[in-house]
């Protein structure tokens, strides 16, 4: 196991395997751990720069561990390390058989309204993005692990974009389901 | 406030075990716990009560009265009785004339723009902040004459979708009160220490707390000690009240009577509440209004609060997907808030997740009985089976973009302490302010999110559009406050601001609520002061000596060492002689000059921790 240094790199920091693939447990173990020492309730009795660095350190971990822990930003932050440019406005998808299925979501989507039962309509909808999303997590995985950035990239703008279809159904969701 | 000489996260002799309570604040009743003899337990006052109904009045000759007291002058002075003050913190009048209640209440409301809500009474205008001060005063007295003792912190209990100026406000309220707050804990959050289910390997757990007029919902991983808050969600606008409402809507619609004056509706109100708690064991009841009176059965009622449970199941189905899990995950449901105990929330809770949820505890207690077991751990008299609580931020933050368009920088349900930055630059050349508008909530319109805080960034070095960098970090403590800092990265030029939202109090208004709440006492502002920055310069010397003698050699070079002690012997001097400014100054300083060690210190005491915790796992 690796010291505590909150300035290390995520993946040392919480002390798993720099790659995409991560064992949640391990990840979730070493998180509480290192919260435990470093949490602001633990300096509840020391003096406010010990608290005010307490609370910055706390928060570091907690960058690291939700970073690692989103399959979406962990792809971004792997992508960063390798010094890739992660950012989108330049990405084009050329890949033909994303962009039908991209069309197909889409159409479900704006179809939620119109089912007759809303609710099941939207479930299905998400099963249907989490299996599009862990196709191209795997993709992403392999790309990676054979330094394939291009293939990463593309792997990753597509997470992303599953991931913002994602968020529109659940404002869809609030809409529709009246909260 | 004073520092421990201990080590951080050490326990100190059991002789100096030190009392500390928690606080429920809540909307209609107010609680204080301590845990005595290793279990957790409220405190009740003279007369035996443990609730201290939320009710401040300001009555002749400057006498204040609180709870029962105070609840006897709402029908006789109705004007100068302050209920529901929960309902009030931290908003302005434009946010508090639609909630249910308030408009309804008899005192006078001001209305002062932007800024936080005031009640006019007899005593003249009182911003809300100051009757909870006046509460959580009460209550911090109930417990120091109980346990007989000074308190050494409190920790209060907010709802868990409370917002920036809510939270601020009840901690200020605190401040004004005189205790020294440990933390702002989620209520959720302490109903699931309060039944302790932490000790179990990895579960998942749901809170399902309907108040009178809020239903919040949470969901936690539970693993050995730690209680990780994974989402949030509720409807701020739903509650036991709603039953009451949709009953004597009912009653209306079953006689049709069409217009009932305000005392005719109160009284029926009341009568539906009755009821709706006698429906709790009896099977069927008579509701009546004067001579007319229909019989409902407990079928009609269910039938009828069954719209609103539909939208509480609804809520926890979002929750329980936010936090990436199904509704089998859930291996226990905490019962919270008086409206848990209808009969017909439980059958649909217990149908929605498939199982009975937890009822053992007094779902009006449980609250507070958390946050005493938390305040307990707190002032460091648990050790070993320590707790670690973490809570997660409710509301997204963001700021303004281009528009009235807002821009998401932290996102809702991000594990808390969190600090985020973002980078903006100048759009004309030679700019050299700029103006950041923080907002809090999740729409996507400006002014559909609550506004925190406005302010300019100035003394940006002029240059040509685009060049500057500016980062701005905000950061979200643990009791979910945050604080904005920002720097001009090309330069380096840096400015610290402190964000007070922006229906928050200004420290000076503050200290003049500070100012009015000692008047009585014959103690003069300035005495005081000095002898606050005396106690804090004495405690940071004698924390430091320790920690030096401790670990000065090892951590410190000679050079480091010499350096810093020089800077203690000035403040030495100064806590002699000095004036409140001066002491204050040299505080600041010998603080700077001891942050590097407090790091090293910070850094090995952690890596140390880590180490002992990885050969006892072997």
């Amino acid at each position: 196991m690796s010291e505590f240094n909150p300035r290390e790199n995520y993946f040392a920091l919480l002390a798993v395997p720099q790659r995409y693939e991560v064992n949640q447990a391990d990840l979730s173990r070493r998180y509480r751990e290192l919260q435990r020492e470093a949490h602001p309730d633990r300096f509840a009795g020391a003096n406010e720069r010990e608290r005010l660095r307490a609370v910055q350190y706390s928060s570091q971990i907690n960058e690291a561990y939700e970073t690692l822990v989103s399959p979406t930003r962990r792809a971004a932050y792997l992508l960063k390390l390798a010094g890739v440019d992660s950012d989108m406005s330049s990405t084009t998808f050329r890949d033909p058989e994303f962009l039908m299925q991209q069309m197909q979501l889409r159409e479900e989507l704006s179809e939620l309204q119109s089912a007759s039962d809303p609710e099941a309509a939207l479930d299905a909808f998400y099963r249907d993005l989490a299996a599009a999303a862990d196709q191209q997590k795997s993709l992403f995985s392999a790309s990676y692990l054979e330094q394939q950035f291009d293939e990463s990239l593309a792997s990753y703008a597509k997470l992303q974009f599953l991931e913002k279809l994602r968020s529109e159904a659940e404002l869809k969701e609030s809409e529709l389901l009246d909260y | 406030m004073l520092m421990q000489i201990s080590e951080p996260g050490q326990t100190p002799e059991p002789h100096q075990r030190k009392l500390a309570v928690g606080i429920d604040l809540g909307t209609t009743n107010s609680l204080v716990a301590t845990v005595r003899n290793g279990s957790a337990q409220t405190l009740a006052d003279i007369d035996g009560a443990h609730l201290l109904p939320s009710v401040v009045l300001y009555g002749e000759e400057a006498s204040i009265e609180v709870g029962e007291k105070a609840l006897a002058g709402a029908s006789s002075d109705p004007v100068n009785t302050l209920m529901s003050i929960k309902r009030l913190m931290g908003r302005s009048f434009a946010d508090v004339t639609d909630v249910t209640g308030v408009k309804m209440s008899p005192y006078e409301l001001l209305d002062l723009g932007q800024d936080m809500v005031k009640i006019r009474t007899r005593a003249g205008d009182v911003s809300p902040v100051q009757v909870s001060a006046e509460i959580l005063k009460s209550l911090g007295q109930r417990a120091e004459e109980t346990l007989g003792g000074e308190l050494t912190g409190v920790v209060i209990t907010v709802p868990a979708y409370f917002d920036d100026a809510q939270r601020q406000a009840t901690k200020d309220a605190a401040r004004i009160a005189g205790l020294n707050v440990l933390r702002l804990l989620n209520e959720p959050t302490a109903a699931a220490v309060a039944y302790g289910l932490d000790q179990q390997d990895e579960v998942a757990v749901a809170v399902f707390d309907l108040g009178g007029g809020t239903f919040d919902v949470s969901v936690l991983q539970l693993t050995k000690g730690v209680f990780e808050v994974l989402s949030t969600g509720g409807d701020s606008a739903l509650g036991g009240d709603d039953f009451d409402h949709a009953l004597a809507q009912w009653f209306v619609a079953e006689h049709k009577l069409d217009s009932l004056d305000v005392f005719q509706q109160r009284s029926l109100l009341t009568a539906a509440r009755q009821a709706k708690e006698q429906l709790s064991s009896a099977d069927e009841v008579e509701l009546a209004l004067a001579d007319i009176s229909s019989t409902l059965s407990r079928q009609q009622f269910n039938d009828l609060v069954d719209p609103l449970i539909d939208k509480a199941i609804r809520a926890c189905k979002r929750a329980v997907r936010d936090a990436k899990l199904c509704s089998d995950d859930i291996h226990n449901v905490v019962m919270v808030g008086g409206s848990t105990r209808v009969p017909r929330v439980r059958e649909r809770v217990a149908e929605w997740f498939g199982r009975e949820p937890l009822i053992d505890l007094d779902p009006d207690k449980v609250v507070a009985l958390g946050a005493a077991l938390q305040a307990d751990q707190l002032v460091g008299n648990r050790s070993g089976d320590e707790m670690l609580l973490l809570d997660v931020i409710p509301l997204s933050l963001g700021i303004e973009t281009m528009g009235g368009l807002t821009e998401k920088i932290i996102h809702r349900n991000t594990t808390i302490p969190v600090a985020m930055a973002q980078e903006f630059t100048t759009f004309k050349d030679g700019q050299t302010a700029m103006a950041i508008h923080v907002v809090q909530g999740e729409r996507e319109l400006i002014d559909d999110c609550r506004s925190l805080a406005r302010f300019e960034l100035q003394g940006i070095p002029p240059m040509v559009a685009g060049a500057a960098r500016i980062k701005v970090m905000f950061q979200v403590d643990a009791d979910g406050l945050l604080r904005v800092s920002a720097r001009e990265e090309s330069t380096g030029s840096e400015s610290r601001i402190e964000v007070k939202p922006a229906y928050g109090l200004s420290d000076t208004d503050i200290a003049d609520m500070l100012q009015q709440s000692w008047a009585s006492a014959a103690d003069d502002k300035e005495a005081r002061a000095l002898r606050e920055q005396q106690i804090e310069a004495e405690g940071l010397l004698q924390a430091l000596s320790a920690a030096l003698l401790k670990d000065g050699e090892a951590m410190l070079s000679e050079d480091e060492q010499r350096e810093l002690l020089a800077k203690m012997e000035v403040l030495h001097r100064e806590r002699e002689q000095g004036s409140v400014a001066s002491i204050a100054k040299h505080i600041e300083i010998v603080g700077k000059a001891s942050e590097v060690f407090a790091e090293r210190r910070m850094d090995a005491s952690i890596n140390q921790a880590l180490a002992g915790r990885r050969v006892d796992e072997i």
